[in-house]
């Protein structure tokens, strides 16, 4: 069954297309991801989908809700952590987490007995009644994603929640994220970092120039660049005739294998170790000197750069 | 209901935790109705000084008796000479002299009184009025007898300074009570202006919440717009009553000020407050950050303010700025709380005050609400 269905989402700002006919489904349970650089379009989409604004043309529908036409239903079952630290940040953990309880329709004992449960979760227990804006980032990202998830939401979407913090604030999160989809709560995770992805959602979007150029589990997405591992050999940059190392190289591997970035030789292929005596034997034999080696297993981000010529951090 | 309760009790405790907002709202008021309240009633008991100069009979003695009708001023029966030294000295703000021959100036229709005076000082401008109609009164009370009757004119001059004329009882009234007034007006005019700074910085903070992403969350939650909407709107009037209600209060232990019927007063104050509310959420509908609604609003709210008689009444300024006045709505507040505070209640007049403000309350809300960007 389908938690959320979006289908030929646009979104045109002026001229300006921010989205362009984006369609995919998430079924209930599910961790998808939506991968994509900065200006992608990824939150655009998340903004449509929450009922922030809505799409130039196309539909989404959560369950059997229309979420442009029944928007403030729909966003009962949805859970929303925003790209912002959305907290007040002169009240406590509490007072923020009671605030926004109250505004998803918790009141009284529940209300409380939600609120300890968040504040256990994010593990602030002990800061609770701390003013937020004496908070570390990570801190204030933990009762961000609290403030999302008091009301047991179906569904809930993270858009970028962990930009900014230290690495064991994200360790916090991404577990948080992973026991709260363990739990049943269907995810929907946007992030230009790839290692989360690729860490917590079990399908994954690739979203660029506001367009859906990718979809599939990880396997699958790599099976697009054929699996294939990424060796990269530094040259040394004395020498100067490395143009001639691709021509030396096209009787072993594809034309489309082989990259000459300066003093860099990347090649794509799916047994590194069984080649690579051999293409260092080759390139040396060009007269070149190759300094270092690097092999670089198939990942999200090289996925990126395949389909788009570009570095997800670009 | 719950949702927009909730909003309100979130604004109220921001509103009530920032000292700058108490400072704003509450103290700085309080200080200045306290400054300038005190200065005008200080000048009240130091009445400017007006010499006369006339002789001891019978006429010059009822002349002086009109002209003393007038209590906005010290009048000082002395010598030409003194008269002089005073005015020259700038301790009177003019002389008058009341010629011996009185009944042959009206014969040769000249002026009447000779005034001593050095500069023509605001003081001397709200004499002259006063000098004019005594003069005119004289001359129609000597035009009355004849020149046959020549011997009941001062008798005439007598009854007339001894009549509780409709015309100088009127004055009179409006002096006893015009210094409270004026010190009531100052203060709801004081109260007015700190309001507006304080509402429209409130407002403004939608700006902040939309760039900190608190607005977008509460967007994004099963709360509505109208919900929302409402919360907002109704902390912000909410904290214009408990300012105004708390400068009453404290006004009337300092001042003993009086504020007229309350029936009239509460419903205005209201409709008072709820425009104050639209202007700050024009304000924050036509800018982008909290830094440009701040320095549009210090420009909007002072010269509103000086046109709208806020600071000094509008009958002091010119015709062409009176006419100008009518087109910022601090000058309907301040005529409406006059109508109320000072007694004289004309309902045709507060009901004109109360439409304007009205207009004014849609045409603000309107803008207001368009610029608010509910995404």
């Amino acid at each position: 069954m389908n938690m959320l269905t979006v289908g030929e989402l646009r979104k045109s700002f002026g001229v300006i297309a921010a989205v362009n006919g984006v369609s995919f489904a998430v079924e209930k349970g599910e961790s998808f991801g939506l991968l994509g650089p900065n200006g992608a379009g990824k939150s655009t989409i998340i903004n449509m989908i929450t009922g922030l604004f809505p799409p130039t043309s196309g539909a989404v529908h959560m369950k059997d809700i229309d979420v442009i036409k029944n928007t403030k239903q729909a966003q009962k079952l949805i859970g929303v952590v925003p790209q912002e630290i959305a907290l007040y940040q002169s009240m406590s953990a509490r007072e923020n987490l009671k605030f926004w309880g109250r505004m998803y329709d918790l009141s009284g004992s529940t209300l409380e007995k939600s609120v300890d449960e968040v504040l256990e979760i994010i593990g602030l227990t002990e800061r609770a009644k701390d003013k937020v804006e004496t908070f570390s980032g990570g801190m204030k990202r933990r009762v961000n994603i609290g403030a999302a998830i008091l009301h047991r939401p179906e569904l809930l979407i993270m858009d970028e929640p962990t930009v900014g913090i230290d690495p064991q604030s994200r360790n916090h999160i991404l577990e948080t994220v992973k026991r709260l989809n363990s739990e049943g709560m269907t995810i929907i995770y946007t992030s230009h970092y790839m290692e989360e992805v690729e860490y917590l959602c079990e399908r994954i979007g690739i979203i660029d120039h506001g367009e859906l150029i990718a979809l599939g589990t990880l396997h699958e997405l790599r099976e697009t660049i054929g699996d294939h591992s990424k060796i990269v050999l530094s040259l040394d940059n004395k020498t100067s005739n490395h143009e001639i190392i691709p021509q030396t190289l096209t009787g072993h591997f594809l034309e489309k294998d082989i990259q000459l970035n300066d003093n860099q030789l990347i090649i794509f292929h799916k047994d590194p170790q069984f080649i690579l005596s051999d293409l260092i034997q080759s390139v040396t034999s060009t007269g070149t000197k190759v300094t270092s080696v690097d092999i670089i297993e198939p990942n999200l981000e090289s996925v990126f750069l395949h389909l788009t010529g570009r570095s997800l951090r670009d | 209901m719950r949702k927009t309760w909730t909003i309100i009790r979130l604004q109220l405790k921001g509103f009530f935790k920032s000292p700058g907002s108490i400072v704003l709202m509450f103290v700085l008021p309080v200080l200045f109705s306290l400054i300038f309240g005190g200065m005008v009633a200080n000048s009240e008991e130091n009445k400017p000084l007006v010499n006369i100069v006339a002789k001891q009979d019978e006429n010059s003695t009822r002349i002086v008796e009109l002209l003393k009708k007038n209590n906005h001023f010290e009048w000082k029966k002395v010598s030409f000479a003194q008269a002089k030294k005073n005015v020259a000295e700038q301790d009177a703000i003019a002389a008058v002299v009341i010629p011996t021959k009185i009944q042959q100036r009206m014969i040769d229709k000249s002026p009447l009184f000779d005034i001593i005076v050095q500069r023509k000082t605001e003081d001397y401008l709200a004499l002259y009025p006063h000098l004019q109609g005594t003069a005119e009164l004289i001359a129609a009370s000597y035009q009355a007898v004849g020149i046959q009757g020549e011997e009941l004119f001062p008798k005439l001059l007598e009854a007339v300074a001894s009549n509780q004329g409709i015309k100088v009882e009127q004055q009179l009234l409006q002096a006893d009570d015009s210094t409270q007034t004026s010190i009531n007006l100052m203060i709801v005019g004081f109260a007015i202006m700190f309001m507006m700074f304080g509402l429209s910085g409130a407002a403004s903070t939608i700006l902040d919440e939309r760039i900190g992403g608190t607005w977008g969350r509460l967007m994004v939650s099963p709360a509505s717009k109208l919900q929302i909407s409402l919360g907002y709107l109704l902390s912000y009037f909410l904290m214009g009553w408990i300012q105004f209600a708390v400068l009453m209060a404290v006004m009337n232990i300092l001042f003993d000020t009086t504020w007229g019927n309350l029936a009239y007063l509460i419903p205005f104050a209201s409709l008072v407050i709820l425009t104050v509310v639209g202007f700050g959420l024009m304000i924050a509908g036509l800018v982008k950050t909290k830094q440009q609604a701040s320095a549009i609003s210090a420009v909007l709210i002072v010269s509103t303010c000086m046109l709208g008689g806020v600071y000094w009444p509008i009958d002091f300024v010119p015709e062409l700025m009176q006419k100008l006045a009518l087109a910022v709505p601090q000058s309907w507040v301040m005529s409406g709380f006059k109508e109320i505070i000072s007694g004289s209640l004309h309902v045709e007049t507060l009901l004109k005050d109360t439409l304007a403000l009205l207009g004014f309350s849609c045409l603000f809300f309107f803008i207001g609400l368009r610029g608010i960007k509910f995404e």
